[in-house]
């Protein structure tokens, strides 16, 4: 697994959002108010906040009727463009899907994966740029034709041309959602062999926090580092102190399946030797801690299989044979192990001598009932929905002032920068990266510098760090308006490994992301169009 | 200003198109499949070898990615090489293995992405999973892998090579070999494969250095007709007889004495000596063969008056030293001899006897294997350029040592196999250390 749900601060969010927003506003009232005191004089400053209270008239007014009839105007519009043939593409690719993907890796579990990959891939691949092009095409195509006319000499506000605009398309666009999402899932029930319809669920795990001791078992901040690459897992060393520890919180009963605590587990085991290679894997246990009444509880020697999922299922009865003095003695994991404040402690040690364990905090997690795939497919679906609702608003804003071909190719830009390039810009930003000055990366370029190496002190650095700080600052002002598509394509992940999508880690993002730029979008679409000649073509 | 009516304009148009088709057609028109049909590019792909179909079987997928991407397939290619890249250090293993599928949809004829990517599933994939099972599993994916490569690409002998390579070093000499030779004839996808080998891999249930030695002998019969760039031309058309000296070889490290590891040694003597040995390879100083008779020297440097026969003499001679020809060719001819088949089997059933605690059994075996081993060496001394002939000699006695401190008894100050271990005590610490692992000895 190579995702880390982390859960989502709201009030982060919240906090950055009207930061950025109010800020925003904030300098776009006195830009207008310096602009129309210039040009009107002091009456300048009157007619600005007039235009600032037409928007707020505007929106309490607003029509629902209206705003329907609006939103049906634009899906016939978009049907008349003959937008449902994006199914024949559909089609197509179902049709001749299993031939490419059949046979990749002829382990089921493992095509179970592409499958999900495929059809997920596909209906965004599909759905997202036509909606795109419609949205973006759709205003600049009725003002440069004057069928605008017949719907702004009636009595209806901008503001609901715009809203009508993005319902519209919203509707349309989830209509074929729909279709696609339902013809997906049939498609995977069947492409996925009996043999591996057990992976098609959706798993609900708790997950906890972790941290390492050392081999004399002392805490440390990281087990060992084996030479991997990828420094996502650490690693314990095998019958020494050397232990991983979770700590899962607000642990009670109904976590329990059958009455049986089911933890899971995927760790990756590094071989210093041989060692005995007939077992299938290195040994392992799993230690339940509970410090208040001074409890250790090993469970039996497990073997850990790579790459596949260990699922250890204990009876929440079960019996504490080490307890000095006590063999046999009972415990209940969930009155005795699980501490007063809901709190479960579980060690991770490796038990064979030179060879070691890795985890990350994703690899153990307590399984609590599981939900249907369909659960998870559709919340991956409505993953989905949420660009697609995000780019259908950018696409209809920008349309608002500029001509149809240009709002394409910024809306294309806005989308891949926010898809591709999010990371980049705050590895970037974050100042982690040598020389990331534009200029100065220009001027290491050709002068076959090295990126250690000081650059000469005088006029050229002077100048190159002028020229690069104002790029670098235009750069965090993108990225703080360019929305990051990359917490959608997250929860494509969730499904793709069989969980159910995490509600704080990757849905509540993924909403907040979208439902943040609507109200950006409205204020500049509406001012837009209210400034804009609409006679012209 | 133009003074062309619109209807001369557009008689122009057409001449001028006219014109232009005549070199086109001349050029691209599409070959009928009979020979000397089509355009000059339809003759100059025939000449090379350059059409799609001559070069392998044909993949409708791939050729219709190709035609789709236009001239954009090498980008689209090396993009897709770093996403593999990515999720093999992310151990994306599912993601991985398509990847390098949709790879090869768009660069089906460059035989270095096969030859890599099949490398890599069968060693570097394989190496990150724990359970030999697992390993074997993409063992078995990178050779179907390159099996793909060999019927999509009819002119690399390569490919066959580095088949043949798979399922024989890679299945027979890893660490996991004992496994992977067990796995190779009863998958351990039993459920599967219904206690039978993986048909793709396997078909005929035969010994992997057999399977391996069938690939080598395709890529020798390619090689006459396409080139390989993999070796010097010898040493390559030397491994379908190399594989069947392993297929020997491995009997008797699995303890096989009987009579198919006598007889995999006798067909390897005579395939060694009246095959390879009897093949003409070109050396700067005309053609030579590596097993020679006086006849020989004569007729070969009859042939160019340039030539002396102390050339031909020094060219085999440098042919055979490189070859390890004539090691190979005593190595083969002993081993059908029974004191070497006791020499060995009382050396093993000494081990054996050594990993279950017996010490005194094991300790009057590996007396007796040593010293017949002894005589071996004596009656053959060029197996001692040998490394596999000199390391179980010195296996031996140290083990046969071993038993000595074991049980606080002097080490006789003479002993057979004394010269071999004088003279090789450079190797001792290393296969020392072998042993502990192997044994489990503190």
């Amino acid at each position: 697994m190579s995702f880390d749900p982390i859960p989502y601060d709201l009030l982060d969010a919240f906090k950055h959002f009207f930061s950025v927003f109010g800020s925003t506003m904030l300098i776009a009232i006195v830009v207008c108010l310096i602009v129309g005191v210039l040009t009107r004089g002091m009456s300048g400053i009157g007619d600005v906040f007039r235009g600032i209270l037409d928007f707020f008239v505007q929106i309490t007014h607003v029509s629902c009727r209206r705003v329907w009839s609006l939103s049906i105007l634009t899906v016939r519009e978009a049907l008349r463009q003959k937008i449902l043939f994006v199914f024949i593409i559909f089609a197509v690719l179902f049709m001749f899907a299993g031939w490419f993907l059949s046979g990749a890796a002829d382990r089921p579990d493992l095509q179970v994966q592409s499958y999900i990959d495929f059809v997920l891939k596909a209906i965004s691949w599909l759905v997202i740029p036509i909606m795109l092009l419609l949205a973006c095409w759709s205003l600049p195509e009725d003002i440069r034709l004057r069928t605008i006319h017949t719907v702004v000499t009636k009595p209806v506000y901008r503001i609901e041309i715009v809203m009508g605009r993005m319902l519209g398309f919203t509707l349309l666009g989830s209509a074929i959602l729909l279709v696609m999402g339902t013809v997906g899932y049939i498609w995977i029930n069947r492409q996925v062999p009996e043999s591996a319809q057990y992976k098609l669920v959706s798993k609900v795990p708790v997950y906890g926090s972790i941290s390492f001791t050392d081999r004399e078992g002392a805490p440390t901040t990281a087990g060992i580092n084996v030479g991997d690459i990828w420094m996502y897992r650490s690693y314990i060393e095998g019958a020494t102190k050397a232990r991983a520890v979770y700590k899962f919180k607000g642990i009670d009963e109904s976590d329990a399946i059958n009455d049986k605590l089911v933890l899971q587990s995927s760790f990756e085991a590094f071989r210093t030797h041989k060692g005995n290679m007939d077992k299938g894997g290195i040994l392992y246990q799993f230690i339940f801690v509970n410090d208040e009444k001074n409890l250790r509880v090993p469970s039996r020697p497990l073997i850990n299989k790579e790459y596949s999922d260990n699922v250890l299922e204990i009876n929440r009865k079960l019996k504490d044979d080490n307890a000095d003095g006590g063999a046999g003695e009972e415990l209940d994991i969930f009155t005795d192990l699980v501490d007063k404040d809901g709190n479960l402690t579980v060690e991770v040690q490796c038990l064979e001598a030179g060879q070691l364990l890795g985890m990350a905090r994703p690899d153990l997690f307590i399984r609590t009932p599981d939900h249907a795939f369909l659960s998870g497919y559709s919340k991956a679906v409505f993953g989905i929905w949420l660009p697609m609702v995000l780019v259908i608003m950018l696409g209809v804003t920008i349309s608002c002032f500029v001509k149809g071909p240009v709002a394409i190719l910024t809306t294309l830009t806005i989308v891949l920068v926010g898809f591709m390039s999010k990371e980049y810009m705050t590895e970037l930003l974050s100042g982690q990266m040598q020389a990331a000055g534009a200029i100065e990366a220009w001027y290491r370029l050709i002068t076959h510098m090295n990126s250690q190496t000081e650059l000469p002190a005088g006029p050229v650095k002077f100048m190159i760090e002028i020229v690069d700080t104002g790029i670098i600052n235009f750069l965090w002002l993108c990225q703080q308006i360019i929305p990051n598509f990359g917490v959608f394509s997250n929860m494509r992940e969730y499904v793709i490994k069989g969980f159910d999508v995490s509600w704080d880690a990757a849905l509540l993002p993924g909403i907040i992301t979208t439902a943040a730029y609507i109200l950006p979008c409205l204020l500049v679409s509406f001012y837009s169009l209210k400034l804009r000649e609409l006679e012209a073509k | 200003m133009n003074k062309l009516t619109s209807k001369h304009r557009k008689l122009a148009y057409v001449i001028a198109i006219i014109v232009l088709l005549i070199p086109v057609i001349w050029l691209g028109m599409p070959s009928t499949g009979e020979e000397g049909s089509g355009g000059e590019l339809a003759k100059l792909r025939v000449k090379h070898e350059l059409g799609e179909s001559t070069l392998g079987d044909v993949d409708p997928s791939s050729a219709s990615m190709n035609f789709v991407l236009l001239g954009l397939r090498g980008i689209a290619t090396n993009m897709l090489w770093l996403d593999a890249k990515d999720y093999q250090e992310k151990k994306e293993w599912a993601k991985l293995r398509s990847t390098v599928d949709s790879i090869i949809l768009l660069q089906p004829h460059y035989m270095k992405v096969w030859d890599f990517q099949g490398w890599n599933l069968a060693y570097n994939v394989s190496a990150e999973w724990d359970a030999v099972e697992d390993r074997y599993f993409w063992v078995k994916e990178g050779i179907k892998f390159l099996n793909e490569g060999v019927t999509r690409n009819e002119r690399f002998p390569e490919l066959d090579w580095k088949v043949g390579n798979l399922h024989g070093q890679k299945v027979g000499r890893s660490d996991e070999w004992k496994l992977f030779r067990k796995f190779y004839k009863v998958d351990p996808d039993t459920e599967r494969f219904k206690d039978g080998p993986d048909p793709e891999i396997n078909p005929e249930r035969l010994d992997n250095y057999q399977v391996a030695k069938e690939q080598f002998l395709i890529a020798n019969e390619k090689e006459l007709k396409h080139k390989q760039h993999l070796q010097m031309r010898m040493l390559f058309r030397g491994s379908p007889w190399h594989a069947q000296f392993d297929y020997a070889n491995a009997m008797q490290r699995e303890g096989k004495f009987g009579k198919q590891r006598t007889d995999a040694w006798a067909q390897g003597f005579k395939d060694w000596t009246t095959i390879f040995g009897r093949e003409e390879f070109i050396t700067p100083k005309g053609p030579i063969v590596l097993e020679w008779t006086e006849d020989d020297i004569k007729n070969l440097a009859a042939r160019d008056d340039n030539i002396t026969e102390a050339d031909v003499r020094h060219w085999i001679n440098r042919y055979q030293d490189t070859s390890n020809y004539r090691f190979w060719r005593t190595r083969a001819l002993s081993e059908s001899e029974t004191e070497t088949i006791d020499a060995h089997k009382a050396i093993y059933d000494g081990e054996q006897l050594f990993r279950s605690g017996k010490f005194d059994e094991a300790k009057v075996q590996l007396e007796k294997g040593m010293a017949l081993y002894a005589l071996v060496l004596n009656k053959y001394p060029s197996l001692l350029s040998e490394d596999l002939a000199i390391e179980e000699g010195l296996q031996a006695v140290i083990l046969w040592r071993y038993i000595h401190d074991l049980k606080g008894l002097q080490v006789p100050a003479s002993f057979p196999l004394k010269p071999l271990w004088n003279k090789e005590q450079g190797r001792v610490p290393e296969l020392e250390n072998d042993l502990r692992r192997r044994y489990g000895i503190q």
